[in-house]
């Protein structure tokens, strides 16, 4: 009876408060697309006299040229640097020196094609030139001036971030400051610098020997994309070190001309605002920036799977199972479906994953599911990863893994499990909305990505709809053999370890 | 196709378009004219004391329809026995998944994800927490549960045991992430390795904690007058008070109070501290000596000098390290000052191999620099700046000023002591600044601990002019606790061994064994499957072995002379590994011919461990427990540790069953082995003969 009165007054009460929440949200939000095309989502939040901002660009790793995986990502490093006013000492003279750089790198460049017959004095001396070009570029840089103006203005937060279908710049500031924001954000959109371009190349490869080279995680997950996807530009996010290594920033040039423009851009402001002033420094400050085509979509499709693949790292630390099925993008019906698999199968203690792997076989001391990796714009993965516990392998969290999957199809989830997974994704909406940071960027995504911010209130309604007969279909439908990619991180020589240990330890 | 041309003649067009001359000017950001900034609300905390003694903190705060909070308790892992280091942790994590008296923690976890709440606990270096959150309707339900995770938790055995084992899995695996390895080291080498502020857990603390442990500890620290209590949400304060008030009232336990938590007593131990790691192609880095604590009077001035040295963007060395030189992606300092015990001043990062000594000389020249000459006026003013302009963020979520008057009082701190740090920033000068620094910081008292691989540092770390130590990241595995001995106990385990040498055929018999020939079927059960092996064992006096197996992908064979051997299999022959001689080693030692002579043999100890249990150890600290019928007096089982092949230790058992005698000796036809717990494999003996004649030309030979 109990258990009962429980799931009846769960049922009712966040269906009313997400209703609630819609409409209360209804009230302060103002939205407004300029001329060019640039969206803005403005949330008033009066609680406290400050404001977060958010500035999606619809693009990320997704869009790297080929040759040129990382190039996306250059720009979260860029946005640092400025623009010709900011972080300036004498942009006339800098200008000319960046011209200058680029000039002697094409003709080191050209140097290079002949391969073979290049003449290795001519490149030594080419790269000298270059080097000298750079520095003197480098001599006008009024260094970080643009993050500095930030911080000293009581900015927090000032970070950018890129993934494979996004590329986000976010910061907060006092209220009574919001038109710094407006002033510099809007003039590094219009016109960036591709100040330090080089140096930061270098910071960007440092970035990738720390994310992956020197990660055991990092380099499981990078041969997982790389295997899982043939085709997709998922198979890599931070890029591979050779087309780093030799990023230009023409590259970088012609790349915001395409992506960078107004209407691939969406703007979230949530804070202590009133919406007429920020329609007015929206005016005057971004409608300056001229309207460009949208740019092209990805029209690389990955094929189709045809057969499991299985692929190995071999390191000297722990063990780690990555395993990932194929799974259609987010605007397809089965995504909400897909979230409610992902939950049932790792959402906190009740978890099946958690359970079954961690807390009652204590075969894993980790293990989750992720229900669109890397990321979902484009077809991509369901994932599930598991850290296997002290004397289990990567094989018997293989076949944990897989049963659970398997007892996902065999078997209709239960309506209090189902429940349960509904009200706790409800009552994790209702937490995110008192942070200004976390709700404008969830404002941006939801508009980018469903064409409305108001989904991020309804697609709890649909998620609400999701039956278990939906459960059971879409775990026969995309857990299929066929298509799954299973990556293990295991010592150097462990498939060995089995007949050895016998050896030694029976008699 | 059209279209796509056209889009293409569009994006050339607008470069043109961008040309900087058509944009209208607008103002430099300098020009920039800010209103005031409205005033902060800072909320009131209504604070009360409930009858048990417990101090409570409410805030309201009806924005969301949402209660939380939390019982901030007097303890913290610095209280961790030291042979016991790992239980504060260990104690938390089981106060929740362990439940409580009425509820197993499976069930509590059902109840609360039922209704998306939840409660936690947790115990770090100086305070436990027990939190708590949920939505307004089910506040009642929800601090019921609070309340007993908080006061009388059960500890079940089986969240015990689950507990041990994942932290034996976090020991294994703490090697694997190099930025960890460093900062851990850092601290041991700072607050050093036999200090509560500086060493690790290891599997042999794990394995000494029992639930007892926990339940004690837990009776020590959690009680009404070492608690305080504070929650903010959707309700009523004086209302909320009752409610608490009546929830807490039957909870009235009482102990003396807790003691001050043990002094930092740590001396400088300057130099370069190298961990080799060779799967990695960068290094990662922590430099930086003992810092102080908050309330020391040239904290605002220290708190500034980190933050131009390594503070963000705008800082000396991120812009030295990373934008002047791209040696690193991530580079920053920390003063590092805690609430009651010196913290530490830490400068950290990561940089390629390569380039490793000059990113730490650089590094290095940057400290030097700031406690040698003033900072500059811009860099003072964008530092106060920085703090005083964004200062409001402080008051952004009513839950922060809560927060802060719970840890202010908690440490002993004014209310207003952000207020002060605000002025103290405000007023700093440069001079003041550089004393700071000057006093505080010391070059001679840096360690400097790197995590990388030096084959690759390019110019040497000797180039620094340091002592460089290495760091040894060997986990030690677990030690048995060998048992007490006493002639008394060495007495009895030699009477008890005694006793078993008779119940087989007598010492007499198994001295005479000059070479034994064993031969079984083995069948291993795995997670991978099944496997069935078949054995040929052989042994010689003094100490040759030779094993010849076959498994499923072909032969194997080993000999080893007890120091060294070679092991060969389809693959080839090969000098045998360190691990696997450990195993013969072990396999030898255990072998129950020779086991049962354990009192003639050289180097070996016998010792009763407990009633029918004869522990012996031999030379090298190798020991194994032998329990004995107490009827028959045959061996019944066996006990040991055992190396995997993954380097992780497991315990395994072999139980005998099935005697019967082999040339006048009593020997068991089936050996039922476990591994830890779980069955692993199982013998059968096919035959066995003593004294055929055996030669080390044979058991030697090569395949």
């Amino acid at each position: 009876m109990k258990m009962l009165s429980w799931r009846v007054a769960v049922f009712l009460l966040p269906v009313w408060l997400c209703a609630q929440s819609l409409q209360e949200f209804e009230k302060r939000v103002t939205e407004f697309t300029l001329d060019n095309g640039l969206h803005f989502i403005v949330l008033q939040r009066r609680e406290a006299p400050v404001v977060s901002f958010y500035a999606y660009v619809d693009t990320g790793s997704v869009n790297d040229p080929r040759g040129k995986t990382g190039l996306a990502h250059m720009f979260e490093h860029m946005i640092g640097k400025g623009t010709a006013r900011v972080g300036a000492t004498n942009w006339p003279e800098e200008r000319k020196a960046l011209q200058q750089v680029e000039a002697i790198y094409d003709e080191l460049e050209q140097e290079r094609r002949k391969r073979g017959r290049a003449d290795p004095e001519v490149v030594k001396k080419l790269e000298a030139d270059l080097q000298k070009a750079i520095e003197k570029a480098n001599s006008y840089v009024n260094p970080n001036e643009f993050v500095r103006v930030v911080e000293e203005s009581g900015g927090v937060g000032f970070n950018a971030g890129t993934g494979p279908d996004r590329t986000t710049y976010f910061y907060s500031l006092p209220s009574n400051r919001i038109e710094l924001w407006f002033l510099l954000q809007s003039e590094w959109f219009r016109q960036p610098v591709y100040r330090e371009f080089y140096k930061e190349r270098d910071v960007v490869r440092e970035e990738r020997r720390m994310r992956v080279e020197s990660s055991p995680q990092g380099k499981l997950q990078e041969l997982l994309m790389a295997t899982a996807f043939i085709a997709s530009p998922y198979r890599t996010l931070i890029g591979w070190a050779s087309d780093i290594e030799n990023l230009r920033a023409e590259d970088a040039d012609r790349f915001h001309r395409a992506y960078y423009v107004p209407a691939n851009i969406t703007i979230a402001i949530a804070g202590d605002v009133d919406p007429a002033h920020v329609r007015r420094l929206a005016d005057k400050y971004y409608a300056r920036i001229p309207a460009g085509p949208l740019p092209p979509l990805v029209i690389t499709e990955e094929p189709p799977q045809e057969g499991e693949r299985r692929v190995t790292v071999e390191s000297v630390s722990q063990p780690i199972l990555m395993m990932a099925y194929k799974r259609p993008d987010q605007r397809h019906d089965d995504d909400p479906v897909l979230d409610v698999v992902a939950s049932i199968l790792s959402s906190g203690r009740t978890g099946m994953m958690y359970r079954e792997m961690v807390r009652d076989k204590q075969i894993a001391l980790a293990a989750a599911a992720i229900a669109a990796f890397p990321s979902a714009k484009y077809p991509s993965l369901f994932l599930l990863y598991s850290v296997p516990n002290m004397g289990h392998s990567v094989e018997d969290n293989e076949k944990a893994t897989e049963a659970l999957l398997e007892q996902l199809k065999r078997e209709k989830v239960d309506e209090e499990t189902l429940q349960r997974v509904k009200t706790k994704i409800r009552a994790g909406l209702i937490r995110q909305l008192a942070n200004n940071s976390g709700l404008a960027s969830q404002l941006a995504f939801y508009h980018v990505n469903y064409g409305d911010w108001r989904t991020l209130f309804t697609g709890i309604e649909v998620i609400d709809k999701v039956t278990a007969d939906d459960v059971q279909r879409v775990a026969r439908k995309y857990f299929d053999q066929k298509t799954r990619t299973v990556a293990y991180l295991v010592k150097p020589g462990a498939a060995e370890a089995p007949a050895n240990n016998a050896g030694g330890e029976a008699k | 196709m059209i279209a796509r041309s056209l889009a293409a003649l569009l994006a050339g067009g607008l470069l043109w378009a961008q040309a900087p001359a058509k944009v209208p000017s607008l103002p430099g950001y300098q020009e920039l004219k800010y209103p005031p900034l409205p005033q902060v609300k800072i909320p009131e905390i209504a604070v009360y004391t409930l009858s048990n003694g417990m101090k409570l903190y409410l805030l309201e705060n009806h924005e969301l329809p949402l209660v939380g909070g939390f019982a901030l308790v007097r303890t913290g892992n610095l209280f961790d026995p030291p042979g016991k280091i790992g239980l504060a942790d260990l104690t938390g994590e089981v106060m929740r998944t362990g439940g409580t008296r009425d509820k197993p923690g499976d069930e509590i976890d059902v109840q609360l994800e039922n209704i998306a709440a939840s409660v936690e606990a947790g115990i770090g270096e100086t305070s436990g927490t027990v939190s708590f959150n949920c939505l307004r309707e089910n506040v009642d339900e929800v601090l019921q549960v609070f309340k007993a995770v908080l006061t009388e938790p059960e500890f079940r055995q089986d969240k015990v045991d689950l507990a041990k084992t994942q932290s034996r899995s976090i020991i294994a695996r703490r090697n694997d992430n190099p930025s960890a390895i460093a900062s851990r080291e850092f601290s041991s080498i700072l607050y050093g390795r036999d200090t509560p502020y500086g060493w690790d857990v290891e599997y042999e603390h794990v394995d000494r904690i029992a639930r007892d442990d926990m339940v004690a500890f837990h009776k020590r620290y959690f009680f009404p007058a070492n608690i305080m209590l504070a929650l903010q949400g959707d309700f009523a304060a004086p209302a909320m008070k009752d409610k608490l008030e009546k929830l807490f009232a039957d909870w009235n336990v009482q102990q003396p109070p807790v003691p001050a938590f043990p002094p930092v007593q740590a001396k400088p131990s300057p130099g370069v501290f190298l961990a080799t790691k060779e799967d990695v192609n960068q290094t990662f880095f922590r430099i930086g000596h003992l810092a102080g604590v908050l309330k020391d009077e040239d904290y605002p001035a220290l708190q500034v000098v980190a933050d131009i040295l390594g503070g963000g963007f705008s800082s000396r060395l991120f812009r030295k390290v990373r934008t002047e030189l791209g040696y690193a992606y991530s580079v920053g300092a920390n003063w590092g000052a805690n609430y009651n015990h010196p913290g530490a001043f830490s400068i950290s990062g990561s940089t390629k191999s390569e380039s490793t000594t000059a990113t730490i000389e650089t590094i290095l020249g940057e400290v030097e620099r700031i406690r040698t000459g003033e900072v500059t006026d811009e860099e003072l003013k964008t530092a106060k700046e920085k703090v005083l302009n964004s200062f409001v963020f402080n008051f952004d979520q009513p839950g922060k000023t809560l927060n802060r008057l719970v840890i202010y009082e908690y440490h002993g701190y004014p209310k207003d002591f952000i207020f002060q740090y605000q002025k103290a920033v405000e007023s700093v000068t440069k001079a003041e600044i550089l004393e700071a620094a000057k006093k505080r910081l010391n070059p001679d008292q840096l360690s400097i601990v790197a995590v990388g691989k030096p084959s690759e540092f390019g110019r040497e770390l000797s180039e620094l002019n340091l002592p460089i130590k290495p760091i040894d990241l060997t986990i030690p595995e677990p030690k048995r606790e060998a048992s007490k001995a006493d002639s008394a106990s060495l007495a009895k385990g030699k009477e008890l061994l005694q006793r078993a040498q008779q119940a087989v055929g007598g010492a007499g018999k198994l001295e005479a064994v000059n070479d034994f020939t064993m031969s079984a079927n083995v069948h291993v059960t795995m997670p991978q499957g099944a496997m069935n092996v078949t054995q040929l064992n052989r042994w010689l006096k003094p100490s040759h072995v030779r094993q010849e197996q076959e498994l499923p992908f072909g032969k194997m064979s080993s000999y080893f002379d007890g120091k060294t051997g070679w092991l060969s299999t389809p693959q080839g022959t090969q000098p045998m590994p360190d691990i696997v001689a450990r195993q013969v080693r072990g396999a030898v030692l255990r072998s129950l011919p020779l086991l049962l002579l354990s009192d003639r043999l050289p180097g070996r100890s016998v010792n009763l461990a407990e009633d029918g249990l004869v522990e012996i150890t031999d030379a090298s600290g190798e020991s194994v427990q032998l329990k004995v019928n107490p009827e028959t007096g045959l061996p019944e089982s066996v006990t040991y540790q055992s190396l995997q092949m993954t380097g992780q230790p497991a315990t395994l058992v072999d139980a005998f069953d099935d005697w019967q005698e082999f040339d006048g000796i009593r020997q068991p036809r089936k050996v039922a082995i476990t591994r830890d717990g779980q069955p692993y494999a199982q013998v059968e003996v096919k035959e066995i003969r003593f004294n055929s004649g055996l030669t080390v030309e044979e058991l030697s030979k090569q395949p």
